[in-house]
């Protein structure tokens, strides 16, 4: 065999089977989900009729995906606050700040990202139980009546409720990451504010954020993406889209409707809806967020 | 150094937060703890941060792990876990190898497949996912579950593998080629070596979110036997709050919470340089 052809085969059998492997089980199911989404198909039965764009008009006259959609966005305008602003004080307050016991932080507030949602799930679902939970008794604390409210099933609170377990969960991860950001700017450049008398709020402003702007950037754009793909895990433990409807979002009510009610090719549709709506928030958070950046070079 | 001119009452806020957001953390687990420990009147009549009165009622987690089928759950779960790391690391591991150090347009393209792989989400697939599947025969088989864990975990390794090798010297190859090792024998026996933190990192990230992972394992699993310790506890929370089993509810949880904790704190290294590693640069 010549150098050559033993170098093909090489590369032939270290990446073929394993290109091919996820080909089937990763890309295929992503465009049959597309193809699927032109169909009327209930999924067990053999009878499949192609229908073109017909999901997708129902879908758009559909109240509650509309519902749905809002919520997606609540999460993420919620999650991108909420998230980033306490990420970024925690991580300036381990290095920066030098709170005492810093790796200690660092351990236990990255515990709640390891823990299964499921368990998350249930767990807060029980917080939030009006009569076994903590929070209306310690609210009760604050208050001359005994707080009763049902956190879950009140359509204008679920949502609130289902947001702070989502943050809770998320903030380690990225405070890790940003404290990483902080860890690789050189010392030097902070020996040397300190001899120009900057005050610590001035280096923060004007070198610690900065510099670490980059990475909050592809934070912020990871939140989004993870919230618009994954966050329907949550709200489907928690509350299962309820009460009527007031807590769906697009990918929990593709599950309801593709393994509950098996409207299998309508399913789909809100997938491609999903898959759509994250590319385009993807686009345009990406155009605004290095606009920024030029704006601030 | 210098010492930070930071004021007293900065001082006073920061510790602050940081004690709030540690309890914040903390507290719903320590409730899940004396939760577990209750039984029905101590929920209905007592306060909910009240401590569990004795004799504590340990009972609660050796009723869920046997009524429940827990031992059985954490079995799936690990056999799944284990099989979907190796499978997922191998495969990630050699075709990394040849992404970072043969470039050709083909492999290219394949890098790119695979990162843009990660931003789309898995749920659109989902639906033809359990149609191939059921197909195969692999519908309630812990094997279908490790086949589509392994899949999905390709991008992520993929991704930080290529970067790993690629910080890896050259001179160490080029060794082994002249003392006349051929391409698979460098790979296995000189470049694998040199990558273990690198691999571990992915491992233990991907074996996290396997071990955590809902969704799949409860479209592709109904039979009970073959649960996964996620599905499990879906499915058990529905029956005990129907059975107002409170205390044993709540040591279930307990119980899928503790090894990941003990995991997380023997590997709390290699989890933070793969969190690193992962976002995306």
């Amino acid at each position: 065999m010549s150098q050559q052809t033993r170098r093909n085969a090489f590369i032939a059998v270290f990446l073929l089977p394993t290109f091919l492997f996820f080909c089937l089980f990763a890309l295929y199911p992503i465009a049959k989900g597309i193809h699927i989404s032109l169909f009327d198909w209930s999924g067990s039965s053999k009878n499949k009729h192609f229908i073109g764009l017909d999901n997708f008009r129902e879908l758009f006259n559909d109240p509650i995906i509309w519902t749905a959609i809002k919520n997606d966005y609540f999460l993420v305008v919620g999650k991108v606050i909420g998230i980033m602003l306490l990420a970024t004080f925690f991580a300036i307050a381990v290095t920066r700040l030098r709170a005492a016991g810093s790796g200690f932080y660092r351990s236990i507030f990255f515990i709640p990202n390891i823990i299964s949602v499921v368990v998350i799930g249930v767990l807060w679902r029980y917080v939030y139980n009006p009569n076994l939970g903590f929070l209306n008794s310690f609210l009760s604390l604050f208050s001359k009546e005994p707080v009763q409210l049902t956190w879950l099933g009140t359509e204008n609170l679920a949502m609130w409720s289902l947001l702070w377990p989502s943050i809770w969960a998320g903030i380690g991860f990225y405070m890790i990451l940003l404290i990483a950001a902080i860890l690789s700017i050189p010392a030097e450049l902070y020996e040397a504010a300190d001899l120009d008398g900057a005050s610590q709020s001035k280096q923060f402003w004007s070198m610690t954020l900065p510099l670490i702007w980059g990475q909050i950037k592809i934070s912020i754009l990871h939140v989004v993406m993870t919230t618009l793909n994954g966050s329907f895990i949550i709200v489907w433990i928690m509350t299962e889209g309820g009460p009527d409807n007031s807590t769906q979002v697009m990918g929990s009510y593709l599950y309801q409707m593709g393994f509950r009610q098996y409207h299998m090719g309508y399913a789909a549709a809100i997938g491609v809806l999903i898959l759509t709506v994250s590319l385009i928030t993807t686009l345009i958070l990406q155009l605004l967020l290095n606009r920024d950046t030029t704006e601030m070079a | 150094m210098i010492l930070h001119k930071q004021n007293l009452f900065g001082r006073i806020i920061t510790n602050a937060v940081l004690y709030l957001w540690t309890a914040a953390v903390l507290y719903p687990l320590l409730w899940t703890l004396l939760a577990s420990l209750k039984d029905n009147p101590q929920f209905l009549l007592k306060e909910p941060w009240t401590l569990p009165e004795f004799p504590l009622l340990w009972s609660n987690f050796t009723y869920v792990w046997s009524k429940y089928g827990f031992g059985s759950f954490f079995l799936n779960s690990t056999i799944v876990t284990l099989s979907s790391i190796f499978l997922s690391v191998f495969l990630a591991a050699t075709s990394s190898y040849v992404l970072a150090r043969f470039a050709f347009k083909a492999g290219q393209v394949m890098y790119y497949l695979y990162l843009s792989a990660m931003m789309i989400p898995m749920i659109l697939g989902l639906i033809p996912l359990f149609f191939l599947l059921n197909d195969m025969g692999l519908i309630n088989t812990l094997l279908g579950l490790v086949i589509v864990y392994t899949a999905s975990a390709l991008p992520f390794g993929i991704f930080v593998l290529v970067s790993f090798f690629k910080m890896l010297p050259k001179e160490l190859e080029e060794a082994a080629y002249i003392d006349g090792a051929g391409y698979s024998r460098t790979f296995f026996s000189v470049m694998l070596p040199l990558a273990r933190s690198g691999l571990i990192s992915v491992g233990i990230m991907n074996g996290l979110n396997i071990w955590n992972e809902y969704i799949m394992g409860t479209v592709f699993i109904n039979d009970p036997k073959l649960y996964t310790l996620p599905v499990g506890i879906a499915v058990m929370q529905t029956e005990m709050q129907y059975r107002t089993e409170w205390g044993p509810l709540f040591a279930g949880l307990l119980l899928s919470i503790i090894p990941v904790i003990i995991i997380y704190f023997i590997f709390q290294r290699q989890i933070a340089e793969g969190v690193t590693a992962g976002a995306v640069k």
